[in-house]
């Protein structure tokens, strides 16, 4: 048996060679070799170890622990090795993998929601966070609906404001049946249901024997609003209609009030609003008519209140920034897919 | 209501621009449309003499004129042939500009120079005349300017005249407003002396309801000739022809004071007598537009004794005209009730400057003004004299008076308005104002007929004291503002289709009988009744649609035909149908009218691929699932339970490609496949799907809100079954079976796997489900699985005579 020092120096070679072996490995597969020949089973360093017990109890404490700081040694090398190779592995498989995220995404499939109903919905809305309810009437009509009770009897001149569509009679029909020419007529739907006060606003679709050009549809869609209580004023009228505006078009909206006639407003108003730089006419409005009151059994000495009317197809060529209201009423695919 | 300025300015000049005073008008109710400026631009022209005229030599009809200036005389070469040498025209020079813009130069013709041109009223946008050239009165001076002459910068307001606003249909009325509006001082036309004298014409009223009032006069020794420069551009510039000076006396009569006015020649009359009745049975008339009018029991007559000779408030009979050879006038200045007139204007569709002003209500009290008036200036402008006046007014009317509570109108208003300030503010437009004991009694005045109680007044204080002062504030109401659930409902099924790929379109309601025939539906369906409208837009347009399919596919085809190949559309919409007991319309109101019910729709329509081809994927083509699934999962977004889903074999559908779906009992609506007949028939893309269903029934009640659940701690049991059947059996059926076998601790059962093959036979099929049991307390276990396997077997063979694949 050879002393000490040979001892150290050959425990000295297996660690040099061992790591150079271990650092030298080019893939996980040499390293496992490399592995297994300088820290398996039979290694030099494990035919070491199990020499152990034939030294004596210092010899064997000293190379003992000699040996186990070199097992520590290479396996800590190794790992470091075996990580680095890992490292470069992941890397180049993970790099095969990828993708060209340009390609386009697999968006779930989406249809579109038509711009006049949506912006009615956004306009019942502005008046539901006024404290407004949203009621609907038939679009078909009876005469006394969509105008005597609206206070435009037979011969009124207002009559031919209203180029009417009318129906042929049904059967047992007293009285003209026609399309609605504005949603007015649930305003006297709504009174004569229910006593005031009353704050609703109607959405609905309106119709005219019209020409259809980039500021008419013959089929139209108007919203409609009534307030009837105690001692509404004109003043109501114009701060709900300004507030409405400022959610509509934006904060710094401005609202301007001409006079105008409608048969069922006294007194009446044209609105403007001061939107993208101009006046642009609105909708009208008024205090309701006592008339109208009168023939929905509410007294006019003790309720008072206002209503309103406004086009929702010219609301959506405002919103949407279009020229002309009759591709509105076209069904496109090619303008609707636009309003996702 | 046209005014020019110049006439507005004899009344109020409150000295405005002419845009400032449009917007005093505008702001004060009468909305100026636009500011017109007809005849300016003219410059060059001047009135000249036509010292000679000749054929020009080689021409066929053109004709060589020496025309005068006053200074010098340059041969002109003109078309027209209306003149003699003497007659002053309007010569319009070389270097002249006419209203259009024209430049006029020099010409060669036949080898003469014409040194510009003479013209006729239209060229100098003074009338429609282009029949000739304009041939001025013989005292127009010659050498004058013609703008200068005849106040050609003169500008025009066209006024928008409301029904309320009918005393603005007169240059008079609209100066009554400009004066109440600024405080300009108003100068009202001179009142004539009285004549003297009867018209020798007896009146007599049948109906003095109709016709309050009839001033009738007469005039003789008129001669019949065009009328003045200056009378003839004032009615241009308010829009009428110049076509007489009789005529035109009575038209600028009632432009300025707002009474139409009619002139009959006298000698024409049978009798001579009036008689204003309504027409008998078989009558008719011609009227001055040349067109012979049967007339109906409810139209107001002028009649002499030989029958009508005017159409009352629209339009005179020919039998009766001015002519030229007219001696004798009588004059018709009468009132006509707005109904009357409108009913037969209406009627007639013929709609005057006289009958739009009677349908805005011309007040009685001004017609003797206007007759006067009218008189006068035809005897200055014919040399006629003023013979007689008869003014019959059985029944004159006194304007009630009006109680107004200021309290109320600063209630009504939100404007703070003292009594006196009210009272200040009704005075300036003429109304009799008493203050006391805190209330208003006004007495509006005769022109004002449309002012009849104390919300009328309160608009005339708002428009005086101008909109712009009233602020702005927003009511208490009270409560939260909301929507009905069934609106929700609705909403929230539109969203859930967008979300899954369908495209909302917003269908004209209108469709013909035959897109209804093409449908294929029993006769006796109610869809194949529809309502028809009496005034349709179109013959296409010409009935209510019973159904959404017809639109659906129309629009459908619209795009398809516009290169969108791939469609699936979704409308919610309403149908009208004849109303039932079971489903009536909306009550009709006091008349008791009966009206449609209106169900509404939810309506589907798909072609093409459903999912397009993509780089990684290929494209799936639109079928009966994804109609069935668009439904389904506007059901589920409402909560109610699954449809309950049974084949038909109907029109319009394939007859193995279609379904109705039951809820509760009830059928909702069919879906499914076009047959493929109708699809070639109607021209729409093949395979083209639709269908619709009963919206308001889905909704009604608004969405049910979920229920929600603790899921089990304990890991559940998943396990696959496949039944093996014949292949007849609905796969609905099988479902229910497995289902129903391991109802108590289902949480899922779904179709993973439909197989045919010769593996299980000729006509049988297997369908395999995956299968998840939960139980909230108990750990499940191989025996569990083994004994829901063993029920499932049993409930499939008992159900539906199928077995488990092993």
């Amino acid at each position: 048996m050879s002393g000490t020092s040979d001892v150290n120096a050959e425990l000295e070679r297996l660690r040099t060679e061992a790591l150079a072996v271990l650092s030298a490995a080019g893939t996980l597969a040499e390293l496992a070799g490399a592995k297994s020949q300088h820290l398996g089973r039979r290694s030099d360093l494990a035919e070491h170890q199990r020499r152990l017990g034939q030294l004596d109890e210092e010899e064997r404490r000293r190379l003992g622990a000699a040996l186990n700081q070199l097992r520590a040694e290479l396996s800590a090398a190794e790992g470091e090795r075996r990580r680095q190779l890992e490292g470069e592995r992941d890397a180049e498989v993970l790099a095969a993998e990828a993708l060209d995220v340009t390609l386009p995404p697999r968006t779930p499939s989406r249809g579109s929601l038509h711009p006049i109903h949506e912006t009615m919905e956004a306009m019942v809305s502005a008046f539901v966070a006024l404290g407004y309810e949203s009621v609907t009437g038939p679009e078909v009509e009876s005469d006394w609906f969509n105008f005597e009770a609206l206070n435009i009897p037979a011969d009124h001149p207002a009559r031919s404001l209203w180029d009417t569509i009318y129906l042929e009679e049904l059967a047992g029909e007293a009285g003209p049946t026609l399309l609605r020419t504005h949603t007015s007529p649930v305003q006297a739907r709504t009174m004569l249901e229910r006593p005031p006060p009353v704050y609703v606003v109607v959405p609905g679709r309106t119709f005219r024997q019209d020409t259809p050009d980039a500021t008419h549809l013959p089929v139209f869609h108007q919203l409609e609003g009534l307030a009837v209580d105690i001692d509404l004023s004109f003043a109501h009228l114009r701060g709900t209609l300004a507030e409405f505006c400022r959610t509509m078009l934006g904060p710094e909206t401005r609202i301007r009030l001409r006079p105008d006639y409608f048969p069922f407003t006294e007194p009446s108003c044209e609105v403007d609003a001061f939107h993208r730089g101009e006046w642009i006419e609105l909708l009208g409005a008024g205090m309701v008519h006592p008339n109208v009151l009168r023939n929905v059994g509410y007294d006019p000495d003790r309720v008072q209140g206002f209503a309103f009317g406004m086009g929702i197809d010219r609301f959506a060529t405002l919103r949407h920034g279009l020229d002309d209201m009759r591709v509105l009423a076209a069904n496109d695919v090619r303008f609707l897919s636009v309003f996702v | 209501m046209r005014v020019p300025l110049s006439w507005l300015h004899e009344f109020v000049d409150p000295g405005l621009e002419p845009e400032a005073l449009a917007d005093v008008l505008t702001n004060g109710g009468l909305e100026v449309e636009a500011i017109l400026r007809p005849t300016a631009g003219t410059r060059g022209v001047v009135v000249a003499e036509v010292r000679s005229v000749q054929r020009l030599e080689g021409s066929e009809r053109l004709q060589l004129v020496e025309a005068f200036d006053g200074q010098r005389a340059q041969e002109v070469v003109c078309g027209a042939a209306n003149y003699v040498a003497g007659d002053r025209v309007a010569w319009a020079q070389p270097g002249a500009v006419l209203p259009d813009g024209l430049e006029i130069g020099r010409k060669q013709l036949f080898g003469v120079t014409s040194n510009g041109m003479l013209a006729s009223m239209r060229e100098l946008a003074l009338g429609d005349d282009h029949a000739g050239i304009w041939v001025l009165e013989p005292d127009a001076p010659v050498g004058a300017a013609l703008d200068e002459w005849l106040d050609l910068d003169d500008v025009v307001l066209d006024v928008k005249v409301n029904p309320d606003r009918g005393y603005a249909n007169a240059v008079l009325g609209v100066a009554r407003d400009v004066a109440a509006l600024t405080g300009a001082e108003l100068r009202t036309p001179d009142e004539p002396p009285p004549t003297e004298g009867d018209p020798g014409v007896p009146v007599s009223i049948a109906d003095p309801e109709r016709c309050p009032r009839f001033d009738a006069r007469s005039l003789a020794d008129v001669t019949v000739r065009p009328s003045p420069a200056w009378l003839q551009r004032r009615l241009a510039a308010a829009g009428m022809r110049p076509r007489s000076n009789v005529v035109d006396a009575t038209n600028y009569t009632m432009l300025e004071l707002g009474n139409p006015i009619h002139a009959y020649d006298r000698a024409l009359l049978a009798g001579p007598r009036i008689e204003v009745r309504t027409a008998r049975a078989g009558e008719t008339l011609l009227t001055l537009d040349g067109v012979e009018r049967g007339l109906d029991p409810d139209d107001l007559l002028i009649c002499d004794d030989d029958g009508p000779i005017a159409l009352a408030g629209v339009m005179g009979g020919a039998s009766t005209e001015i002519n030229d050879g007219t001696r004798d006038v009588l004059l018709e200045v009468a009132n006509f009730s707005a109904g009357t007139v409108l009913r037969s204007a209406r009627r007639h569709k013929l709609f005057t400057e006289g009958s739009t002003r009677w349908e805005k209500m011309v007040p009685p009290e001004t017609a003797p003004l206007a007759a006067a008036r009218c008189a006068v200036l035809i005897s200055e402008l014919t040399g006629g004299q003023v013979t007689g006046v008869a003014d019959h007014y059985p029944a004159p009317r006194t304007r009630p008076t009006i109680r107004l509570s200021p309290r109320r109108a600063r209630s009504l208003l939100g404007l703070e308005l003292g009594d006196e300030e009210q009272a200040a503010l009704l005075e300036a437009l003429d109304c009799a104002v008493t203050l006391a004991d805190g209330r208003l009694d006004v007495v509006p005045p005769p022109w004002r007929p449309d002012l009849e109680q104390a919300a009328d007044l309160c608009e005339e204080l708002a428009r005086l004291h101008g909109y712009e002062a009233v602020p702005e504030r927003l009511p208490a109401t009270g409560r939260a503002g909301r929507r009905s659930a069934e609106d929700d409902a609705r909403n929230g099924v539109r969203r859930a289709l967008a979300g899954g790929g369908w495209t909302e379109v917003v269908v004209q309601p209108f469709i013909a009988v035959d897109d209804l025939e093409a449908m294929g539906w029993d006769p006796e369906d109610p869809r194949r009744a529809p309502i028809a409208l009496r005034n349709p837009l179109s013959r296409a347009e010409s009935v209510l649609r019973t159904s959404l399919l017809p639109g659906l596919l129309r629009t459908l085809r619209y795009n398809a035909n516009r290169g969108s190949a791939d469609l699936r559309l979704f409308e919610v919409g309403r149908v009208f149908r004849r109303p039932t007991e079971a489903e009536p319309g909306a009550p009709g109101g006091p008349g008791g009218t009966v009206l449609p019910a209106e169900p509404q729709m939810l309506g589907l329509a798909a072609c093409g691929q459903f999912e397009p081809a993509r780089h990684d994927r290929p494209s799936r083509p639109a079928d009966l699932y994804d109609l069935l699934g668009a439904f389904d999962l506007g059901r589920r977004v409402l909560g109610r339970t699954p449809f309950e889903v049974v084949p038909i074999a109907s029109a319009p559908y394939h007859p193995g490609r279609a379904a109705q779906l039951i809820l509760d009992g009830r059928s909702l609506g069919t879906v499914g496949e076009l047959h493929p007949r109708l699809v070639t028939q109607l021209g729409l893309p093949e395979r083209t799907l639709a269908g619709e269903l009963r919206l308001d029934w889905l909704v009604a009640g608004g969405a049910a809100v979920a229920r929600g659940f603790a899921p089990s701690a304990l890991p559940a049991l998943r396990f696959d079954v496949a039944v093996l059947v014949d292949d007849d059996v609905p796969a609905a059926a099988v479902e229910r079976a497995v289902r129903g076998a391991v109802a108590d601790r289902l949480t899922a059962c779904e179709l993973f796997d439909v197989y045919t093959g010769p593996s299980v036979g000729e006509h049988r099929r297997s369908l395999a489900y995956r299968i998840v049991l939960d139980d909230p307390v108990r750990q499940l276990e191989a025996a569990d699985e083994a004994a829901a396997i063993a029920a499932i077997e049993r409930r499939v063979e008992e159900e539906v005579g199928g077995r488990l694949r092993r």
